[in-house]
């Protein structure tokens, strides 16, 4: 091979350059905002926070104390447990929503408008929402007394504030089966439907359609819909806090018990909270995306 | 061995109607061609066949029997999509096997007939590979191998020809004619190609906007269409209107041509006449042609084919196409006298 010509390399390295200046501004705003946030994170949970008058860097006490109570496990298989239910009924109905959404039905172009509505609409107001629905005495329960299921509006089964979570549960479907839907069915559109149509004509049953067909086609905008709701529900503070059963608590909710006590020191014990949920998401998901390009590669896309 | 028939069969999306009431009847072991121009609604035609869609009116039998309440999947038909429509996530193994699969045959007896049809159609050593790493003839050749082995009573292909280059359809079309009369296989194929439905089919059903127009084997299209519209699509050039007297002449603006023996005698009227470029003769003096149907003109232009050469011959106001084997070049400009012989003139009725 023939080595560049020198004013060739020196235009090279100023274009090289020229393009990393561009870059700037935004690295130094990537590296600040979520670098330096959770660099001092990590410090803070490792026993580093001179403005409250604590330095006893490297520390890990606050890991200790926390991982070795039996409450924080229990607070982990809690906030594990909201979050993957309402992660996986959220795909279901949103698949089962968008495979709708590619065939023709009475009253479609309507339809199309009103499932986005939830999206555009805020947490805390589906939370609220959720408490007027669902809640003793809200409108579900006077309405099954209206209608003689019940007698008394006090009878009605307990949804909310229970550790089954269904409130918390029902308010991420709620707001998340339609942004999987949204996804899932903009894959739907670029798939097309005449891999089915083959498939159907080659004898295949709709159920073989759908896991050997159509399934394998959207598992990338499965993946990254998962990926993105799951990583929502396992930090979200809101639901858990209002519509949640009490003791034990959710980690987003312990740790903001931390932050709110009186005793400052305790902040660190809430970072340790913090840094512990951030391990743990991120651990979950990238097993999950791993597992995804073990499978990727081995129906040979690269 | 299927025979294959669709019965005052129409098809509404809404108001618009994209099949009007089409009346077609495919023998077992045929392969007939749908020929029209694109959005006249060949595809739809297929897949009504297939099942994929369900006609507004009308039905389709298969050797006699109504299907139309037969669901796709037991239709047993097979179908090679314009797009071919190949499973992207699954080798060309896969791909091939995959309407056995589904159907529960066993393991064995798909290895062997996955053996058996990778190697009609030449894609063994490409068995491991994706749809996104094969070429264009081999993802149409992967597509036919899906279909034919799951041993479809009626095959039906949608423009199988239209993506490939010029080299590789002349390739792909004997090969699907050789494969088809070797199977005996009711074929059904689509295109909007009048050479490679007339190379292929054994009949050619032409559909303009919906309608039937016209069904018949290749050469009665060619030679005898039965409307203008159809001797434009089919490649006539030279389509002049005339006036037919009892006696068999067609008096033309440039010329008055005598008829064949069956146009005699049938009273006088208006029609048109085709003089197929190909089938007059270009002659440089007046004294060896014949002393009927013979007029003077100017050629115009030449356009040079290669093997063929074609002549615009200026005759009174209009222009004649003729088309010789290019043994020799005529000059622009040149006196020319063309003849043509009475019998080979076609006539079309002033109504059609
Ligand atoms: N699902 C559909 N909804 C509405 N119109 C359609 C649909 N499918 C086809 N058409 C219309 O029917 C006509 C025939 O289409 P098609 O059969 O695909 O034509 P082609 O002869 O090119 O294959 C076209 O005008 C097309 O726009
Ligand atoms: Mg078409």
């Amino acid at each position: 091979m023939k080595n560049p010509k020198p004013p060739e390399l020196a235009r090279h390295r100023r274009e090289r350059l020229w393009m990393m200046l561009q870059l700037l501004p935004v690295f130094s705003v990537l590296t600040i905002l979520f670098g330096g946030a959770l660099v001092l994170a990590v410090l803070q949970s490792l026993g580093f926070a001179p403005w409250f008058g604590v330095n006893t860097f490297p520390d890990f006490s606050y890991f200790g104390a926390l991982w070795g109570s039996y409450s924080f496990w229990q607070s982990l298989a809690l906030t594990l447990y909201y979050a993957l239910m309402a992660t996986f009924i959220s795909l279901v109905m949103g698949v089962l929503l968008a495979l709708a959404m590619v065939r023709m039905f009475p009253g479609k172009s309507l339809y199309k408008y009103l499932y986005k509505l939830p999206l555009m609409i805020p947490y805390t107001v589906g939370i609220a929402l959720a408490v007027i629905m669902l809640g003793n005495g809200g409108m579900l329960s006077r309405l099954a007394a209206f209608a003689g299921l019940i007698s008394d509006p006090s009878e009605f089964p307990q949804i909310l504030k229970t550790h089954y979570g269904w409130g918390i549960i029902a308010v991420y479907v709620w707001k998340q089966a339609p942004f999987v839907t949204l996804t899932i069915y903009a894959v739907l559109l670029g798939v097309g439907r005449e891999t089915e149509e083959a498939a159907t004509i080659l004898g295949a049953s709709r159920w073989q359609t759908f896991f050997q067909v159509t399934l394998p086609q959207i598992l990338p905008g499965i993946v990254s819909s998962t990926l993105i709701i799951f990583a929502f529900n396992i930090g979200a503070f809101e639901a858990p806090f209002i519509l949640g059963g009490g003791y034990p608590d959710t980690l987003p909710v312990v740790a903001w018990r931390y932050f709110n006590d009186a005793d400052y020191t305790l902040q660190l014990q809430g970072m340790a909270t913090v840094v512990s949920i951030a391990l743990i998401a991120s651990g979950i998901l990238f097993t999950y995306l791993a597992l995804y390009r073990r499978y990727e590669r081995r129906i040979g896309r690269n | 061995m299927t025979k294959v028939q669709l019965k005052g069969v129409r098809k509404d999306f809404g108001a618009f109607t994209a099949i009007e009431n089409i009346d077609l009847e495919i023998a077992s072991g045929e392969l007939v061609a749908l020929l029209g121009p694109s959005g006249c609604g060949k595809t739809t035609t297929l897949r009504m066949i297939s099942g994929l869609e369900v006609p507004s009116f009308g039905s389709i039998l298969f050797d006699d029997k109504d299907v139309s309440e037969v669901p796709v999947q037991d239709r047993n038909v097979g179908m090679v999509f314009q797009r071919y429509a190949l499973f992207p996530h699954m080798s060309v193994e896969k791909n091939v096997a995959f309407g056995l699969k589904v159907r529960g045959t066993p393991r064995p007896e798909i290895e062997e007939r996955l053996q058996e049809i990778l190697d009609v159609v030449q894609l063994n050593e490409f068995r491991h590979r994706f749809p996104a790493q094969l070429s264009g003839g081999q993802m149409q050749r992967v597509a036919i191998a899906r279909t034919l082995i799951t041993k479809p009573s009626v095959l039906m292909m949608d423009e199988p020809l239209a993506n490939l280059d010029t080299k590789l359809r002349g390739e792909m079309r004997r090969f699907i004619r050789a494969l088809q009369k070797r199977l005996g296989i009711t074929t059904i194929f689509v295109t909007h190609d009048q050479v490679e439905a007339m190379e292929l089919a054994d009949r050619v059903a032409v559909i303009f906007d919906g309608h039937l127009a016209q069904y018949d084997a290749p050469d009665a299209l060619y030679q005898r269409p039965n409307s203008i519209k159809i001797a434009d699509f089919m490649g006539a050039t030279n389509i002049f209107t005339a006036k037919v007297d009892a006696s068999g002449q067609a008096q033309t603006s440039f010329t008055t041509l005598k008829l064949g023996p069956d146009e005699i005698g049938q009273g006088s009227r208006n029609a048109s006449v085709i003089l197929r470029s190909e089938v007059i003769d270009l002659l440089l003096t007046a004294e060896e042609a014949p002393a009927d149907n013979t007029f003077a003109g100017v050629v115009t232009a030449r356009e040079f084919f290669g093997a063929t050469v074609n002549y615009s011959v200026t005759c009174g106001d209009e222009k004649i196409i003729v088309t010789e084997q290019s043994r020799r070049l005529v000059e622009i400009g040149q006196q020319v006298w063309l003849n043509i012989q009475p019998d080979r003139i076609w006539l079309i009725p002033e109504a059609a």
